[in-house]
């Protein structure tokens, strides 16, 4: 069995618990197990996807929610920018637990504020985001927020909660009704609207600051750059438009700081002096800043 | 025209100073509590003052996690993390994003029409139908772990041993 059908049907059956446990019509949910093998098959998944989804397959889930969340907003047409995001986000990622993922970095064209990850090792920073940062470290920062979340499999959590698994209930018959290739990204659409405007677990959010900070700082960086990246939001009013995607779905950075602060404590004076690399950074954004 | 000339030259060289300025610089902020000035941007650097809490100050410049600041007669250094950028109360801060950017050292260039806007926002994602074309160049863009640590060469950046950090600041033990 290949690993997209191995993972639809994985998904499919962590669909059908879902939907028995909301109550679902009895005959979609016979649908369901026919597909999935029965019982046996099916209680197997849901313990997978209650924590121990295998790599192979966390890959394809975030590969399959990555193409709708590209289809919000294309990559910014800059090779350049691309690369390095690549590199800065790279290098940090193997400072994490999880070096071996394969992972994939990238700026869409979008002049919101925003950063996001999906499971298995893909990251998206928005061209609102690159703006909003004065250096490489702010940047390292960002994306260690972002690795955090995929190394301690925070997207899989919201994937065990009832609302997405009725989700992706729906989305898996709609899918079946199409073509077999395209049945897990179909299955994943709604889902994955539903999750990435909702957001993550809000300790979440301040265990994903917190292993950005260690990342960064395992990297190289000065520690301070997510901090300094969350300080320029702080500033911004709670309804500006640009961020109201980020406000609704995170704490307020206010909230954030006052938790790294509790976090970092006097610890990370030691590295004092690291590198910010604002030169590299400016270089590189240069072109991103005069897109009108 | 000789006055027109000069004049300017004035505005231009008024223009170019104003964009030279630190990315830091005319930022506002204020004490989130009573917070040690010190003449360095070290702990143990000699005590300056104290401000007391919710004191406006203006941000000079950042220096890793110590901000340089100015208060009435006082000027020096006081942590990061101990101020918040903006204004004491939060009615009062109006700051919008392009705002923000615009006062950092990139004015001539930000985007500065609200209409138009290309987003990421909640609509844009309910918008949102698949695109593995996009979703295929993002791929072709991976790096091989050698080539991010050639580029961290690069950069002067060491990787180091560093613990993770509980809420509390206690070294968290990993499961691996």
């Amino acid at each position: 069995m290949n690993t997209r059908i191995a993972i639809a049907a994985s998904l499919l059956g962590a669909v059908a618990l879902g939907g028995l446990l909301a109550g679902c019509a009895p005959e979609q949910t016979e649908a369901f197990l026919k597909n999935v093998g029965g019982v046996e098959g099916l209680v197997r998944n849901i313990k997978d996807a209650s924590g121990t989804v295998d790599e192979r397959r966390e890959i394809e889930l975030g590969h399959g929610m990555m193409e709708t969340l590209l289809g919000a907003r294309p990559l910014v047409a800059d090779p350049d920018l691309q690369l390095y995001v690549n590199n800065v986000g790279g290098w940090v990622a193997a400072q994490s637990d999880r070096p071996g993922l394969p992972w994939r970095f990238a700026v869409n064209d979008s002049d919101h504020v925003n950063a996001f990850a999906a499971p298995g090792g893909y990251v998206i920073v928005t061209k609102g985001m690159m703006n909003a940062l004065h250096s490489e470290a702010e940047l390292a920062g960002v994306l260690g927020h972002e690795i955090g979340h995929v190394v301690r499999k925070h997207h899989l959590a919201a994937l065990r909660k009832g609302a997405f698994m009725n989700l992706l209930g729906a989305g898996a018959a709609a899918g079946a009704a199409g073509k077999a290739s395209g049945e897990l990204v179909q299955a994943l659409v709604g889902p994955t609207k539903d999750l990435y405007s909702k957001g993550l677990d809000k300790d979440d959010e301040f265990e994903a600051d917190r292993v950005g900070i260690v990342l960064a700082t395992r990297a190289g960086y000065d520690p301070y750059g997510l901090p300094a990246a969350l300080q320029t939001l702080a500033k911004i009013k709670a309804d500006d438009p640009y961020l109201a995607l980020l406000f609704k779905t995170h704490p307020n950075p206010g909230a954030r700081l006052d938790q790294l602060a509790l976090a970092m404590g006097t610890g990370f004076d030691r590295f004092e002096g690291s590198p910010q690399n604002a030169e590299r950074f400016r270089a590189v954004t240069r072109k991103l800043r005069a897109t009108p | 025209m000789i006055e027109r000339m000069r004049r300017l030259c004035w505005l231009v060289f008024s223009v170019t100073v104003l964009l030279a300025l630190p990315a830091w610089a005319q930022e506002t902020g204020f004490t989130l509590r009573e917070t040690d000035v010190k003449a360095k941007p070290f702990l143990d650097a000699g005590l300056l003052t104290k401000l007391p809490e919710k004191t406006v100050v203006t941000v000079l410049q950042r220096q890793g996690g110590w901000m340089q600041i100015k208060s009435d007669e006082t000027q020096g250094w006081v942590r990061m993390l101990s101020l918040r950028l903006g204004n004491p109360d939060p009615k009062k801060n109006d700051t919008s994003f392009l705002t923000a950017i615009t006062r950092s050292s990139r004015p001539s260039t930000s985007p500065t029409v609200t209409t138009g806007v290309r987003g990421f926002s909640e609509e844009d994602l309910k918008a949102a139908k698949p695109n593995p074309e996009e979703l295929a160049k993002m791929e072709s863009f991976a790096i091989p772990p050698a080539g991010a640590a050639q580029f961290a060469a690069a950069g002067k950046l060491v990787a180091r041993q560093v613990d993770f950090v509980k809420a509390d600041g206690k070294p968290e033990k990993v499961k691996k």
